[in-house]
């Protein structure tokens, strides 16, 4: 056989040698160049709430920092976002950061814009109530994109939209305030009780769980008062509050929460901080500092939070989680201090528990994302103040702690002084889906049993 | 008898053509987002426009009645799992009674402020937009703060349905209402209305009833803005108490304004400027949020350079040619701030 006849019987050989070789080069390109996941976030950076976006921001991008190898852009500003950051190769690109105002049609224009226009796979948010609700309308009409709450707690946008790719590991309002109607009753000797809440879906639903708890017991809620959120003047809410009653349970929040005590000062003179017991906000670090000490005393619903824990986690999450990625959340300064607020730890554990979801499925969210929804539903989160797991709606079943506002070194602190845990959304069987949902008149005041009854938890705290 | 090429026309051809063909060439976040929300944000301005133009009445109760229309849709049709009355009606008989609904309250609206002019006038009107979004914001019955939410669509323009079919529906919903009003205008009762807006007290003394033709007119203008409150909520799948506040009514005025208060193709002019500023400016680092200081910026330049708005400044530039013979319509805008005498 002569030389050419022998390289022309060589060349299907050497064909097929290099389309062998180029479909291994593209395979490892494949490899190398796995798919981008592209990350949204929807946050409050106007409104009621609007001075708490940096806090929400720590949130997402520590838990981006800590859990999926991000670094922040800028540690004294969380809203500038995160660099690098993937799961199982797949990048993690921040595509926008949306800024809502606490009401439910900006968020959904925002929503719009972050998931159509910038074409987003995930959402991370929103913060409050009727956001939340919204969004998760709209979740269930984008059932091939997955949405992770942000520190929203509003019962409906779970136990009554039930969007079936909508999560939420942070609790709602009423779950949060666990305990603190069996503290008023059964310690503090409040047989009757006036309530100010904001008129709005979550401080309803922060409301309702301080009124079913405290009703159930053996309470009454003589008088319910909820001025508009975004109120400037109080005065006229403010007068209606009831004086012959033993206690107030107030869920003014926000920018709000100031001006209403100062007009109930006004109204009814000073105050008398152990005959009064605030939601999540009495608490909210950034918040609370602005208090008067003659709130003293007053006791306070949590978020599922304990700044004070003296575990190795709680410390671990405040000093080398968010104080590690943060010098400083603005405005309110040092970012560790900071980590127990409802919007940092909402945030952050719903961001985590996105990333959970993806590290299950390797990065993989083709399918319409089937798999990875599937996976969140699965996940469980350790966190800081103790393990969550969501119900059947895709909602957290969470450790609940309220606090006690004191004097340290003349300036007002807050030490936690109950636990409950797992504290689920139906709160202990009082809420289901075909309940009437929390609202000006709901739930209605009724005797009846709770399983933590008597049973509060007293953690140990530092400070 | 063939139709003059005239630079309108042609211009209005080709937008109508970009518009049959706008899926084609942009994006789906164009047409599903900014095009739709042109139409009906379009729609709205142009009963602004409509009375304004023809009537003499700059009403800032439009967006209230979009609004009703869109909420009294909204209790109608959902089904228990958001605020409201929850009827769980058919979409479509949600969308008849949403706006026979708008319609009787435009007309009392009408039938309460046609008695006014100028000034006094757009007060009561501001005063009808606020004590809409009050009301919805108030009575947690048919809404408060948080909205209804999930409303459900006609199945046409459902979740499954494709993105642009919503977007050709707007269009074609726009185009008819534009070419109802162009004929509405050329009608006796339109005529009439334009003798209303130029000299009240004479057309009172020829036997003309004055506030009955207005009354009409507003609320003929009701049944347009309610027809674009219920493709907003088609859109949108929520309303709430912010989605008719003052913001949204004076947004609606900076459209009309923007586009030109004085000829109807400037409302929708005018709404694409709005939407398209709205949605890019938030990407100016500077600007972000601050949209509404940027449009309030570009308003006050446009009503100092071009009183008669983006319509305005395209007469401007077709006048610059020489033989241009000008439109029957036009004519100096109506200054907003001149009170005529009551009737």
């Amino acid at each position: 056989m002569s030389i050419g006849k022998r390289r022309r019987k060589l060349i299907p050989f050497a064909v097929i040698a290099a389309l062998a070789a180029a479909f291994a080069a593209s395979a490892a390109t494949a490899r190398t160049t796995a798919s981008t996941i592209k990350v949204a976030v929807l946050s409050d950076c106007q409104g009621a709430f609007g001075a708490f976006d940096n806090q929400d921001l720590a949130g997402v991008v520590a838990a981006m920092s800590e859990y999926a190898g991000a670094k922040p852009k800028n540690p004294n500003k969380p809203r500038d976002g995160w660099t690098g950051g993937s799961v199982n190769g797949h990048p993690l690109k921040l595509v926008g950061i949306g800024c809502s105002n606490d009401r439910a049609d900006t968020a959904i224009k925002e929503t719009k814009r972050l998931m159509e226009q910038l074409g987003a796979d995930v959402l991370i948010g929103p913060l409050s109530g009727d956001e939340s609700i919204a969004v998760a309308n709209y979740a269930k009409q984008h059932p091939t994109k997955t949405f992770v709450d942000g520190s929203a707690g509003a019962q409906d946008t779970t136990l009554k939209v039930r969007a079936p790719n909508f999560f939420r590991f942070n609790g709602d309002g009423a779950m949060w305030n666990a305990g603190l109607g069996d503290l008023a009753y059964n310690k503090l000797g409040w047989k009757t009780a006036a309530v100010v809440a904001d008129d709005y879906s979550f401080a309803w639903t922060s409301a309702a769980g301080f009124i079913a708890e405290f009703c159930a017991v053996g309470g009454k809620v003589t008088k319910r008062v909820f001025p508009p959120l975004n109120t400037t003047d109080y005065s006229s809410y403010a007068q209606q509050m009831p004086t012959n009653v033993d206690g107030t349970f107030v869920a003014v929040g926000g920018a709000g929460l100031i001006p209403f005590l100062k007009a109930y000062e006004a109204a009814h003179g000073p105050i008398d901080g152990k005959k009064f017991i605030g939601n999540l906000f009495w608490g909210t670090p950034g918040q609370f500092e602005q208090l008067s000490t003659r709130v003293t005393g007053a006791y306070v619903g949590g978020a599922g939070t304990a700044g004070d824990l003296a575990t190795p986690a709680a410390k671990k999450y405040a000093n080398n989680v968010i104080g590690k990625w943060f010098k400083t959340i603005p405005p309110f300064g040092a970012a560790a201090p900071q980590a127990a607020s409802t919007f940092t730890y909402g945030f952050f554990i719903n961001t985590w528990g996105l990333i959970k979801g993806l590290q299950a499925v390797g990065g993989d969210i083709s399918g319409g994302q089937k798999s990875l929804q599937a996976a969140i539903k699965k996940v469980v989160l350790p966190t800081a103040y103790g393990t969550i797991h969501l119900d059947k709606y895709n909602q957290g079943i969470i450790p609940v702690y309220y606090q006690q506002l004191y004097q340290k070194g003349g300036k007002l602190a807050v030490k936690t002084v109950g636990y409950i845990p797992n504290v689920d959304q139906t709160f202990g069987g009082t809420f289901s889906a075909t309940t009437k949902a929390p609202g000006r008149t709901s739930p209605a005041c009724v005797k009846r049993s709770l399983p933590w009854i008597g049973k509060t938890q007293h953690p140990k705290v530092t400070g | 008898m063939r139709a003059a090429v005239t630079p309108d026309r042609v211009v209005g051809v080709v937008a109508l053509v970009l518009a049959a063909i706008a899926p084609a060439i942009v994006s789906t976040y164009w047409v599903s987002v900014l095009l739709t929300q042109m139409l009906f944000l379009g729609i709205v301005a142009a009963s602004l426009i409509f009375l304004s133009a023809y009537g003499g009445m700059v009403s800032l109760a439009q967006v209230a009645v979009y609004g009703i229309a869109g909420f009294v849709l909204g209790n109608a049709t959902t089904t228990g799992n958001t605020k409201g009355l929850n009827l769980g009606w058919n979409p479509w008989l949600g969308v008849v009674v949403g706006l026979a609904f708008a319609v009787a309250v435009g007309l009392l609206f009408g039938a309460l402020a046609s008695r006014s002019t100028g000034i006094y006038f757009l007060m009561i009107t501001l005063t009808y937009s606020v004590i809409a979004n009050l009301f919805f914001g108030q009575v947690t019955t048919v809404s408060g703060f948080g909205g209804i939410s999930g409303i459900p669509t006609p199945k046409v323009v459902g979740t499954d349905a494709h993105p642009n079919r919503l977007y050709y529906i707007s269009l074609a919903v726009a185009l008819a209402i534009y070419a109802l009003l162009r004929y509405i205008v050329r009608t006796p009762f339109g005529l009439t209305l334009q003798g209303l807006r130029d000299d009240p007290v004479r057309m009172a003394s020829l036997g003309y009833n004055v506030v009955l033709h207005r009354t009409v007119a507003f609320g003929f203008a009701s049944l347009v803005a309610a027809i674009g409150g219920v493709l907003f909520v088609w859109w949108n799948g929520h309303i709430d108490p912010a989605s008719i506040d003052l913001s949204a009514t004076i947004d609606v005025l900076v459209i009309a304004v923007i586009g030109g208060l004085y000829r109807l193709e400037g409302a929708w002019a005018g709404a694409l400027f709005f939407v398209i500023i709205n949605n890019y400016s938030q990407r100016i680092g500077f600007i972000g949020p601050r949209f509404h200081t940027l449009i309030g910026a570009i308003f006050l330049v446009i009503v100092l350079v071009s009183p008669g708005g983006l319509m305005g400044l395209w007469e401007r530039t077709l006048n610059v040619f020489p033989g241009r013979r000008r439109d029957p319509l036009d004519r100096t805008p109506i200054e907003l701030g001149q009170a005529e005498p009551s009737v």
